[in-house]
């Protein structure tokens, strides 16, 4: 892990145990920013569901997995990165969450990034899976 | 996170603090469902001091909802305020928890 005024980073294994190192690189990071609740439960909640996800449903294998998670301080916005190489994936291709059926099982953590966050990217290159959620500092 | 939990008669207040996340979400599903495999049916989850919830702590939430509505029980959550209510809304849980502001609503509620 590394630690910068505006660019911090990490890497995890595939483990869900731990997510929870992440979320403590967020609260830090948030603390050194001076940012808002607002953006540090966005960060906090989007790389949970990210992250989740990932050490969920993108492999196939029983093998550990090194995921990569970079947060950086741009100016007006906060950018949280997130990459795998797991199957290829792109969460933004699930259909929007029916909202009026009791089933939240699926697809309910994409839509809570969708809503968290003001924009979100994502990419497959060089065999791994890239995603990028912007918010702007309000 | 941390789970404190209070008794007022038959009724079991559980007071997370902290993130409910994915780390943190089994541990407190596992709480809930041991106060409803012990009889305690009667639930008042107070979410004053959790910093955030996430997909997976809602699942969790869903499934108590879901095992007091078939142990005859009654369950209901409070304290939702600032970015947890934002948290909620997001979701629309309006309509599938019984939602109340006070401790003391709550309580009265699934007497």
């Amino acid at each position: 892990m590394t630690v910068d005024a505006r660019r911090v980073e990490t890497r995890i294994q595939n483990q869900i145990s731990d997510v929870g190192s992440v979320a403590d690189l967020v609260s830090r990071f948030c603390a050194t920013h001076n940012l808002s609740e607002q953006l540090l439960v966005a960060l906090s909640v989007s790389l949970d569901e990210a992250l989740s996800n990932i050490i969920k449903y993108a492999y196939s294998d029983e093998q550990r997995h090194s995921i990569f998670v970079q947060l950086a301080y741009e100016p007006g916005t906060v950018a949280a990165m997130v990459e795998d190489d797991g199957r290829p994936f792109d969460p933004l291709s699930a259909p929007q969450l029916d909202l009026a059926s009791r089933d939240r099982d699926r697809g309910f953590g994409i839509h809570f990034i969708r809503n968290l966050m003001d924009d979100v990217k994502y990419f497959r290159e060089g065999g791994l899976n890239r995603l990028v959620m912007r918010k702007r500092i309000v | 996170m941390d789970v404190i939990e209070q008794e007022a008669g038959s009724v079991t207040i559980v007071e997370p603090r902290g993130r409910i996340d994915s780390v943190t979400a089994k541990e407190f599903g596992d709480r809930l469902a041991s106060l409803l495999n012990t009889g305690r049916h009667r639930l008042v989850i107070d979410l004053k001091s959790i910093s955030y919830i996430s997909s997976a702590g809602f699942r969790q939430l869903l499934i108590a909802n879901k095992s007091t509505e078939e142990k005859n029980g009654k369950l209901a959550l409070c304290g939702i305020a600032g970015e947890v209510k934002r948290l909620f809304e997001i979701g629309a849980f309006g309509d599938l928890f019984s939602i109340y502001t006070t401790r003391e609503d709550g309580i009265a509620s699934v007497q």
